[in-house]
């Protein structure tokens, strides 16, 4: 038994309190701002109640937000745990272990970059005239490709830089996920005669479902983080081709109208919507 | 060799090479003068130049910002650590009815859209008179510091062996002694790993600096970004070189980073 100490209370206290402080009073700020017609250039403002949020809805650039928001979730989300998941078995399957040292260390190069670095790479290597990505278009065509300029694949450009960064790092995590299944389901099914897909599908990867539930996650969260990306890919271009929710909210705080009430119900309404929804399936995750 | 072991091969070398080229080039690039970057077809074979690194390391902006970059990051994982490594260590061994609901909150904090965050802290900042200093970048940066610490920190420190800190308890160290001479130094490696992991989390970190400066406290990574805006005339040299400069320090640290990732699942096999 362990004696009675004063040592949970001193080691959680202060820290707590300061998450708790830096967490909930900015959040209950929000909340007060986002009732008021606060800007930048007067910093007053008086209570306008609910005004702001009705105000969203019928703000066009704000629906299409939810759009270009929730399609960008849609398509990171899903393509990284396909290319995860392709990468990681095939490590397994065909790479010796000096191999999947080296492919980790290699894989886990673009998260570690600062986004806004990644976003620039990509961003040169997709310029219509200078790009090395679209100089073989430009070279049997003639023609300059510019896909960061066109509404139809703007988005997507900008999703495969995010799916470049994740989908290569949870590859790994795919990898080290397969390593520690013990080796008797996969002798048994070989015994049994199934093919080598039929293995990965019908036995190791149900296997693995609740890391891979977890690990799907992290991502809907993580994508969340987009804006770095498209500030600087995009900003939120062509038009508002691009625009995400934040991205929208930052620039109705900041560039356009500095109107910091209306990006705050933006931004209350963003956190309503991703706590009560992660909130949520974390628990139905986690039993 | 078959068919599909040379298919899957080809893939995973594809992948490699996708992963590291985009920096390479990039690299390469940063070495360029304007000329040999902005040709119809990519130069490989060029006269490499320092001129893009002289310049971007001779001017204000990018030594404040680089200055700035390292107090916000050195100083919110600083207290990130003194602060998250006790707390983890009192979550992981000292469990209590509130240990699920204080791990969930901290992980919650992750759900929070930075944007949801930036708004009002600026507002806050303001008024308070501390937007654009060091000081508020720190202080706000200490919410994502210390919630990582914490949260990578509970599995590292349950992963030392409950014997050992018995013994030590047997030999009359008191429960802080068993954490700062027992605990804290078995535990080290995978705590270097997740405070590593705070820094370059920080050091990347782009929305929240974005919103919270605007000339005192910029760091590098907003430094970078505007000179990727310049106008028609882009410097790309320079560009390229500023980049590869932010890259370095995150770059330096994922061998560590790696280590982490291997520590937290060789452990869970066994």
């Amino acid at each position: 038994m362990k004696p009675r100490t004063s040592l949970p209370a001193v080691f959680l206290a202060p820290p707590l309190v300061i998450l708790a402080v830096l967490a909930f009073v900015p959040t209950a700020y929000a909340i007060y701002i986002s009732f008021r017609n606060r800007e930048l250039s007067r910093p007053d403002g008086s209570f306008v109640g609910l005004a702001n949020y009705i105000d969203l809805f019928s703000d066009r650039r704000f629906i299409n937000a939810v759009g270009v928001s929730l399609t960008w979730e849609v398509i990171t989300v899903t393509l990284t745990l396909l290319v995860a998941i392709v990468l990681g078995i095939l490590l397994f399957e065909f790479a010796s272990m000096r191999q999947r040292a080296v492919l980790t260390l290699v894989f886990l190069v673009p998260v570690i970059l600062p986004r806004v670095s990644a976003a620039f790479v990509w961003k040169f290597a997709f310029h219509p005239l200078y790009g090395i990505i679209t100089y073989p278009y430009k070279m049997i065509t003639g023609q300059p490709l510019d896909v960061l300029s066109s509404p139809a694949t703007a988005l997507m450009t900008v999703a495969l830089v995010d799916v470049w960064q994740w989908g290569l790092f949870f590859a790994v995590i795919v990898l080290k996920l397969l390593e520690t299944l013990p080796p008797q389901p996969f002798e048994a099914a070989r015994l049994d005669h199934a093919r080598r897909w039929e293995i990965y599908a019908y036995v190791a990867l149900p296997m693995l479902k609740a890391p891979l539930i977890s690990l799907t996650f992290i991502k809907m969260i993580e994508s969340l983080r987009a804006f770095d990306l498209i500030y600087v890919m995009t900003r939120g271009g062509p038009g508002i081709a691009t625009e995400t929710l934040d991205m929208y909210a930052f620039s109705q705080g900041f560039i356009e109208s500095g109107r910091i009430s209306y990006a705050s119900s933006m931004a209350v309404l963003m956190m309503l919507a991703t706590t009560v929804i992660f909130t949520v399936i974390w628990k139905r995750v986690k039993p | 060799m078959n068919v599909s072991r040379f298919l899957g091969k080809s893939i995973l070398y594809l992948a490699a090479f996708s992963a590291v080229f985009p920096m390479v080039w990039t690299a390469i690039n940063a070495f360029k003068n304007r000329v040999d970057i902005v040709t119809p077809t990519p130069l490989f074979l060029f006269t490499p130049t320092l001129d893009n690194f002289a310049y971007v390391l001779g001017r204000e902006s990018v030594a404040a910002g680089l200055v700035n970059s390292l107090l916000a990051a050195g100083g919110s994982v600083l207290i990130g650590a003194l602060l998250g490594l006790p707390a983890a260590y009192a979550i992981a061994r000292y469990p209590n009815r509130w240990s699920a609901d204080i791990q969930f909150f901290v992980l919650s904090l992750r759900f929070l859209p930075p944007v949801a965050v930036a708004i009002p802290l600026m507002v806050i900042w303001l008024d308070l008179g501390f937007y654009d200093t060091r000081f508020s970048l720190i202080v706000t940066y200490t919410l994502l510091t210390l919630a990582t610490i914490i949260w990578l920190g509970v599995p590292a420190f349950a992963r030392v062996p409950k014997e050992v800190e018995e013994a030590a308890r047997v030999d009359g160290y008191g429960p802080y002694a068993v954490f700062l001479r027992v605990a804290l130094p078995i535990a080290s490696r995978s705590l270097i790993g997740a405070v590593a992991f705070a820094f370059v989390l920080v050091w990347n970190e782009f929305l929240i600096a974005l919103m919270l400066t605007t000339s005192d406290a910029k760091t590098l990574p907003i430094v970078a970004s505007e000179l990727t805006q310049l106008g028609r005339d882009v410097p790309w040299g320079i560009l390229n070189a500023s980049v590869v400069l932010l890259s370095i320090p995150p770059l330096l640290l994922i061998g560590i980073l790696s280590g982490l990732l291997n520590n937290a699942f060789r452990r869970k096999s066994n």
